[in-house]
């Protein structure tokens, strides 16, 4: 079988669809599958070794002013595709992804001379392109980890003003996404909880969806032999998503006691500020220590010494701190969102409390921080429940079976 | 000259010809009395430029409509109540997007000779705009280290 992969930012270190694609790829090549990718910048240089990748042009250019593009990227703004680029992020639309699926198209054509394919599979584009790559005849699937609606709500809490509000409703090409993912073969998403919700988002009906697990390295996220620190907790992830629902964290903060403290890997102040001025008004700065950007190492050094991994999220497509905790054999808390249930077994790997409540979030840490017992327990069925169910290998075997179960459907009905 | 300064110095001036040209050719000569052409000449020119206006029209009364009917969960605990009169403002785009819709439409419905050129003024002075914006930072940006001065 010979794969076709498209993802519009493709560097594992630069976020979630480089990782998937890292991995998925990889594991994909080791059951037997020739793997091409179709990529956008940052670009991911390690897949050579399994996959031909193919790079396509974008000048990342969101967010910055035009005197601020240096020279090499005002000489190719004035291209076709560049331009359209260009002109859709001075009207503040996120156009990456519309320019990414229309260079995707013409690549592939081009491909399409030597080459043939018997899955195409977008990594979270949903980009008009995907429409008129129908008409290669070839089947297409896509995987979708959560909706962005979920993103825009979580922008429109914090939106001051008229002008933010515009320009949040600009900035998520949801219309497109609608509008493309009821066209594609098969939707591929890491929880049944995102099924229901791309059904409530999209119109995307069940019976086109598909949960796939989403995958994780546990040979490195393993625990490393650390001393476990006592009365410690830990939060990893991005402290300016709102959908993290940090103020709750904060606010149970003040209801343990003193002796309990916070870290957070990310970067505090002062190149990140919103979560510390929380922090200021609950007046807890000196039981919250930021790490800033760590080393894989680093991190997994974090997740084997901590006491407990603690997530207040308001949503999670998936929850991957959660389940790198687990695999590290650390106790979670974690709230009832998204797919948190799913990823964590309330009482065998950790405790699952109700979103937006600080006192069950205090709780349920002191629970599982005055039982060391109930920790070592919950660490080893963790791990275990790690390897059994989000190991990359086991993502990409239930991958390639909705690959064959797509290609046997595509092929009956054409 | 460096071939990035030629390419800028190229922009500002296709974009200033161009923009010279569009208000010349499309506006000061229809001023001063040239016919209008046929109904089918007319609505070969009124459909696309129809679409694109309508577009435009559409997404600004999109935009009016999902501020004024966002059901946000529930406003995050710490955001200070707002005071921007958002919903009021949303109110006011849709208001002016439809009257602005109506008027085109009205316009069409008369062939007038405006209905058409005010749109395509709008769209190809905001293109142009953004090439000669690109042509300016390209010509003003510096892109070799300053000379060292003490050489």
């Amino acid at each position: 079988m010979r794969a076709l992969f498209l993802c519009y930012r493709g560097n594992p270190f630069c976020g979630g669809q480089g990782i998937y694609l890292y991995h998925l790829t990889r594991e994909l090549a080791a059951l037997g599958v020739e793997i091409d990718v179709i990529v956008g910048p940052p670009y991911p240089d390690p897949l050579e070794g399994w996959a031909d990748v193919y790079k396509t042009e974008n000048l990342n250019i969101w967010s910055i002013r035009t005197r601020h593009f240096g020279p090499d990227k005002l000489q190719r703004v004035l291209s076709p595709w560049n331009f359209v680029d260009y002109f859709l992020t001075r009207m503040h639309v996120f156009g990456e992804m519309e320019t990414f699926s229309g260079r995707a198209f013409f690549k592939l054509r081009d491909l399409l001379r030597t080459r043939r394919y018997d899955i195409i599979h977008d990594v979270q584009c949903l980009g008009w392109g995907l429409v008129p790559m129908r008409g290669y005849g070839i089947p297409i699937v896509t995987t979708v980890h959560h909706p962005l609606t979920r993103d825009r709500e979580a922008d429109f809490t914090h939106d001051k003003s008229f002008w933010e509000l515009m320009t949040t409703v600009l900035f998520y090409p949801l219309t497109m996404q609608r509008f493309v993912i009821n066209r594609l073969d098969r939707v591929i998403t890491s929880s049944t909880e995102g099924a229901e919700e791309l059904g409530r988002a999209f119109g995307v009906r069940r019976d086109r969806i598909s949960v796939v697990y989403n995958g994780m390295d546990v040979e490195m996220f393993r625990n490393d032999g650390s001393e476990r620190e006592p009365d410690t907790l830990l939060f990893v992830g991005n402290t300016e998503d709102h959908k993290k629902g940090l103020i709750y964290l904060f606010e149970a903060m003040t209801l343990l006691p003193e002796r309990i403290t916070l870290t957070i890997v990310d970067e505090g102040p002062p190149v990140r500020t919103s979560a510390f001025n929380m922090i200021k008004r609950f007046g807890i700065e000196d039981r919250v220590r930021f790490t800033g950007k760590v080393s894989l190492d680093r991190l997994v050094n974090l997740y084997s010494s901590k006491a407990v991994l603690v997530m207040s999220s308001l949503y999670e497509g998936f929850g991957l701190p959660a389940a790198e905790a687990m695999a590290c054999e650390t106790p979670v808390v974690v709230t009832a969102v998204g797919s948190l249930p799913e990823v964590v077994a309330h009482n065998e790997t950790g405790l699952i409390v109700p979103p937006e409540n600080p006192r069950a979030l205090a709780d349920a840490i002191m629970m599982v921080l005055k039982d060391k017992k109930l920790q070592r327990s919950m660490g080893k069925k963790g791990r275990m429940r790690t390897v059994e169910n989000f190991a990359w290998p086991v993502a990409a075997q239930n991958t390639l079976a909705v690959y064959e179960d797509v290609i046997r459907a595509y092929r009956r009905a054409s | 000259m460096p071939r990035a300064k030629i390419y800028g110095y190229l922009a500002i001036i296709v974009s200033l010809a161009a923009a010279f040209a569009f208000l010349y050719f499309g506006f000061y000569d229809t001023i001063i009395g040239r016919p209008i052409p046929s109904s089918a000449s007319y609505y070969a020119i009124a459909i696309p430029i129809g679409v694109v206006t309508l577009a435009v029209l559409v997404t600004g009364f999109w935009i009016g409509w999902t501020i004024l009917t966002i059901q946000v969960v529930k406003p995050m605990p710490e955001i200070v109540e707002k005071k921007d009169y958002a919903k009021a403002k949303a109110f006011l785009l849709c208001l002016a997007t439809l009257a602005l819709a109506a008027l085109f439409a009205y316009g069409l419905y008369l062939q007038s000779f405006w209905a058409l050129a005010v749109p395509a003024a709008v769209i190809t002075l905001v293109i142009l705009g953004m090439v000669f914006w690109v042509g300016i930072a390209i010509i003003t940006t510096r892109n070799t280290l300053p000379a060292d001065k003490n050489s």
